[in-house]
């Protein structure tokens, strides 16, 4: 009976001994360089860079998705001779911000279910339209979406290109604008072998106001009242300052 | 140079927003009105989101009437009674006007109405300037001017009949309260909705429609546009958060550094060809909204994201 279990426990423990070794070589890692984007006062946009080896063959692709938010899409038509917006469509699941690294051509890295099911690349996306509407025409609505976030600089206008260091060591450099949207965003690498995604990590990217910035936003949404008072105190010290001190006479 | 703004969440460049205080601090410096009217828009032209380029503009224009307003209570040209009814009617208006923007930016028509606003506004004020300097000019070639007979439509039966009767010691009227009162309501509403001081509506309409003494008018409308601009700074602050404490600053100080200059410039320039100088400006501003409204634009798609 204490044999039994002997044999079990050892057999349990090289089973896990296992599995920590393929751990050990797991065949993808990546880091960050930073893993927070700071927004300071002077802040003008800031470059993205992240390191990552893998150990097999294929390709890597790294894609950068912010936070889903709804966005609204508006279409205009003339009336009586006025352009204005006269249809709209919600869609519920769009990325705040979307940017993408790729060590191949975007036609050639996998194949297309593959990346669809990942959502790797623009096309790939699937937004959630909030009513039911005419197939077509979300399309165009959807199309326009991306067009519109894309002149924004909020999604990319092509796929950057991963450089690779060595067989195995590569690096993904991104740069994000000076409007990029503040969030948790979630950077995740695959590994791409015979049209198939083989691996994937997943890292972290806070992207936030810091300091003075964040302070002052804090203040005027949770002290609204005190804000505004602030503000008109302003207003008032420098028009009674301009009165006395700049007066003409 | 880039300045990152806390609560508009984007970078706007400093010297752009610098110059355009000074700029229309130096039109309010020589033509006296408020200038608000063509910051706001300015501030949109930028890519400001329009809320919050209302409820800074508010903020900004706190500062300029108040300085404004110091000056004629020095020389007791300040009307407080009248101010006082007129301002019940515009706290009144900036209320409504407040909950009217946020319905329309609800529904999404704000980027339509907003500039259709300020179309008609800017285009019949300009219009209106435009056609007035030119007979003013016209007029002076010749015989010296004959007295500006003011009329006022406060005598008109309409107006008389109305209730609520109270005097007016300082103007020397005695008017239904309504009336101030409804012009102030006006005034609230343009404040609240398009981020304007309103002062270039006040004030021909306290002279006109209320036939109030010209010297009084100028510091009650500032008095009337201080403290509505001040509600309505504190209800964009605790509503929909839209006032920008640093964009705001920066106007501030250049607006005043700008009103300054202008003030000393204004004894330079002769009265008549200046106001048909502004009125051109108003017209191509109006214009230059109209254009975006009637002209086909380059796609027919926006969109916006929260």
């Amino acid at each position: 009976m204490m044999r039994f279990w002997g044999v079990f426990i050892i057999v349990l423990l090289c089973a896990f001994g296992a599995r920590a070794q393929f751990m050990a070589e797991s065949p993808l890692t990546i880091n960050l360089a930073h893993d927070h984007v700071d927004i300071t006062m002077g802040f003008n946009g800031s470059d993205l860079v992240l390191f990552g080896t893998k150990k097999r063959e294929g390709d890597v692709a790294v894609v950068i998705r912010g936070p889903e938010v709804p966005a609204v899409v508006r279409r205009k038509s003339q009336v009586m001779g006025v352009w204005m917006n006269t249809r709209s469509v919600t869609f519920r699941n769009v990325p705040a911000y979307y940017d993408l690294a790729l060590s191949r051509n975007e036609a050639e890295i996998g194949a297309p279910e593959a990346l669809r099911d990942n959502r790797i690349g623009l096309n790939t996306l699937d937004f959630r339209p909030d009513a039911r509407q005419n197939a077509e025409e979300v399309g165009a609505f959807q199309e326009a979406l991306i067009r519109n976030r894309q002149v924004q600089g909020y999604f990319p206008l092509e796929p950057r290109r991963i450089n690779f260091l060595s067989n195995e060591f590569f690096r993904a450099d991104f740069r994000v604008p000076p409007n990029v949207p503040a969030g948790d965003y979630v950077v995740q690498t695959y590994l791409i072998n015979d049209g198939a995604v083989q691996d994937t990590r997943e890292t972290r990217l806070r992207v936030a106001q810091v300091g003075f910035n964040a302070r002052l936003f804090a203040f005027s949404r949770n002290n609204g009242l005190a804000y505004g008072l602030l503000a008109i105190f302003i207003a008032v010290a420098a028009g009674w300052g301009a009165h006395t001190f700049l007066r003409k006479d | 140079m880039q300045i990152y703004l806390p609560i508009a969440e984007m970078a706007v460049p400093v010297e752009s927003i610098l110059l355009l205080g000074t700029v229309v601090g130096f039109l309010s410096g020589v033509f006296g009105v408020g200038g608000g009217f063509l910051m706001t828009p300015f501030l949109i032209f930028m890519g400001l989101p329009p809320g919050i380029a209302v409820g800074t503009q508010a903020n900004q224009l706190v500062a300029a009437s108040l300085s404004g307003v110091l000056g004629h209570f020095k020389r007791g040209n300040v009307d407080f009674k009248l101010g006082g009814v007129m301002l019940a009617g515009s706290i009144v208006g900036s209320v409504i006007g407040v909950v009217l923007f946020r319905m329309l930016q609800y529904i999404g028509q704000i980027d339509f109405v907003i500039p259709i606003l300020y179309v008609v506004l800017l285009g019949s004020m300009g219009t209106l300037m435009f056609f007035e300097s030119l007979m003013v000019l016209i007029r002076s070639k010749g015989k010296p001017t004959a007295s500006d007979e003011k009329p006022s439509l406060h005598h008109h039966p309409f107006f008389q009949a109305l209730p609520y009767k109270m005097r007016f010691p300082r103007s020397r009227l005695y008017v239904s309260a309504l009336l101030p009162a409804g012009i102030g309501f006006v005034g609230g509403l343009l404040v609240s909705i398009m981020g304007i001081g309103g002062g270039f509506l006040l004030v021909p309409a306290m002279i006109y429609l209320l036939g109030m003494p010209t010297l009084l008018v100028a510091g009650t409308s500032l008095f009337q546009i201080l403290i509505t601009t001040v509600v309505t700074t504190i209800l964009h602050a605790t509503t929909s958060h839209s006032v920008d404490l640093v964009l705001a600053s920066m106007l501030i100080i250049s607006g005043v550094v700008g009103v300054q200059i202008g003030v000393r410039a204004s004894r330079r320039i002769t009265g008549a060809w200046a106001r048909v100088a502004l009125a051109a400006l108003l017209l191509f501003v109006s214009i230059q909204l109209a254009g975006q409204l009637f002209i086909r634009p380059l796609d027919l798609y926006s969109a916006v994201v929260w």
